[in-house]
């Protein structure tokens, strides 16, 4: 079910893609896998600005999407702005990436005995949106992954990482 | 002489960022929604610090409005510790969206409102020391806990890249603190947690304090954007 205000589309009923409004290129092509497995890809929106209302309305949406997908035992993953996640563009998005870093790696450790992940993806404003969905594809279908990030892209190279 | 302002003045770790800080003869503005309050500054001014209280709710805007009206008549500001928060525990598949709200509120949304609204009284050469958590790693049962604690490492690095360099920005994110608050875990509870710790206790208020009071200070001078993790080797085992 996709969630009401938002660029979003459910895909075969089961897995939801939360997109935001523009969606960023690099999310363009997801998901690539037409048997994808259930469970909630979240992008979020990689410039929300500075404004605490909009970075407060972007986590608390996660929190409740997360929140039905856990319920479920399904895998979630968030999709960020790797610029965002090293605090590169500004404080409101900054607060948003590394909110959802840390709620993934809470939502992995009481997941993790059901076999219910959730990671992240980093990616860059110029990441090729066929990698993009390849990664969410990969992320979304293997329990060998939980509470991690994956980078895509070489902007975080050299730096200290959040 | 210089003012910092410390929020969540009343509680354990606000208290004694408080008393070391303002030991070093700065003037402290205590901020705390709590009555409380009141007891903590008479026992500050009982070790001879200079403390301006301010009892508000900084979710609002008339309890950001009274820390900046009291920051303006003290004198130049020279340091800002966002140590005020709150936790609304349990698993996230539990979790009301009231817990959320109010966590997300206090621990972020808070931090971020009043920082932007003292950003233009800051003097050259001051501090910011943001207070998160070592649940910022991951923690069971604290989804909007954890959640806020990490969006204050964001804050932290986006604050300290727009503010240099006339400001540096650290965060401290401590373990298990033997605060008040802490204390009323059950004991049986506590000691697993302590079997945890590779230096086998619980940290002290005053230990944080010394971190802050550290990163506050021009013996930090050439550091800014960074965790300071203090949980006595907890994240390493």
């Amino acid at each position: 079910m996709a969630c009401p205000g938002v660029a979003g589309r459910s895909y075969g009923d089961l897995m939801q893609i939360r997109l935001p409004d523009p969606v960023p290129e690099y999310a363009r092509l997801l998901p690539s896998d037409p048997s994808a497995p259930a469970g909630l890809v979240f992008v979020a929106a990689p410039a929300v600005g500075d404004g605490w209302s909009a970075v407060q309305a972007e986590l608390t949406e996660a929190f409740e999407l997360t929140r039905s997908a856990v319920q479920e035992d399904t895998p979630v993953l968030y999709v960020v702005d790797n610029a965002a996640l090293l605090g590169q563009t500004g404080p409101g998005n900054a607060m948003v990436a590394t909110g959802l870093l840390s709620a993934a790696r809470t939502a992995a450790v009481e997941g993790a005995k059901r076999g219910a992940t959730c990671n992240v993806l980093a990616v860059g404003s110029d990441s090729d949106p066929g990698d993009v969905a390849l990664w969410v594809d990969h992320l979304m279908s293997s329990t060998a992954v939980n509470g991690e990030v994956v980078r895509l892209g070489s902007g975080h190279l050299g730096k200290a990482l959040p | 002489m210089s003012v910092f302002v410390v929020t969540g003045a009343a509680g354990g770790i606000g208290s004694a960022v408080a008393h070391t800080v303002g030991g070093e003869g700065h003037t402290i503005v205590a901020v705390d929604l709590s009555p409380s309050l009141a007891d903590r500054v008479v026992d500050l001014e009982a070790d001879g610090v200079v403390v301006l209280p301010v009892q508000a709710d900084l979710t609002t805007d008339e309890g950001l409005e009274a820390v900046v009206a009291a920051v303006r008549d003290a004198g130049p500001l020279q340091g800002l510790v966002n140590n005020a928060g709150i936790t609304r525990d349990a698993r996230l598949v539990n979790m009301t969206d009231q817990a959320f709200e109010a966590v997300l509120a206090v621990n972020l949304g808070a931090v971020y409102r009043l920082t932007t609204a003292l950003e233009p009284l800051f003097s050259e050469g001051s501090a910011i020391v943001n207070v998160s958590s070592r649940a910022y790693l991951g923690n069971f049962g604290q989804f909007n806990y954890s959640m806020s604690k990490g969006g204050l490492v964001g804050l932290t690095r986006a604050m300290a890249v727009r503010l240099a360099p006339r400001t540096r920005v650290n965060a401290v994110a401590p373990g298990l603190i033997g605060t008040e608050m802490v204390l009323t875990i059950p004991q049986e509870t506590l000691q697993k947690m302590v079997d945890n710790i590779p230096l086998a206790r619980m940290g002290e208020p005053g230990e944080v304090a010394d971190l802050v009071a550290y990163l506050l200070s021009d013996r930090s001078s050439y550091i800014t954007g960074h965790v300071h993790v203090i949980g006595g080797g907890r994240s390493l085992t």
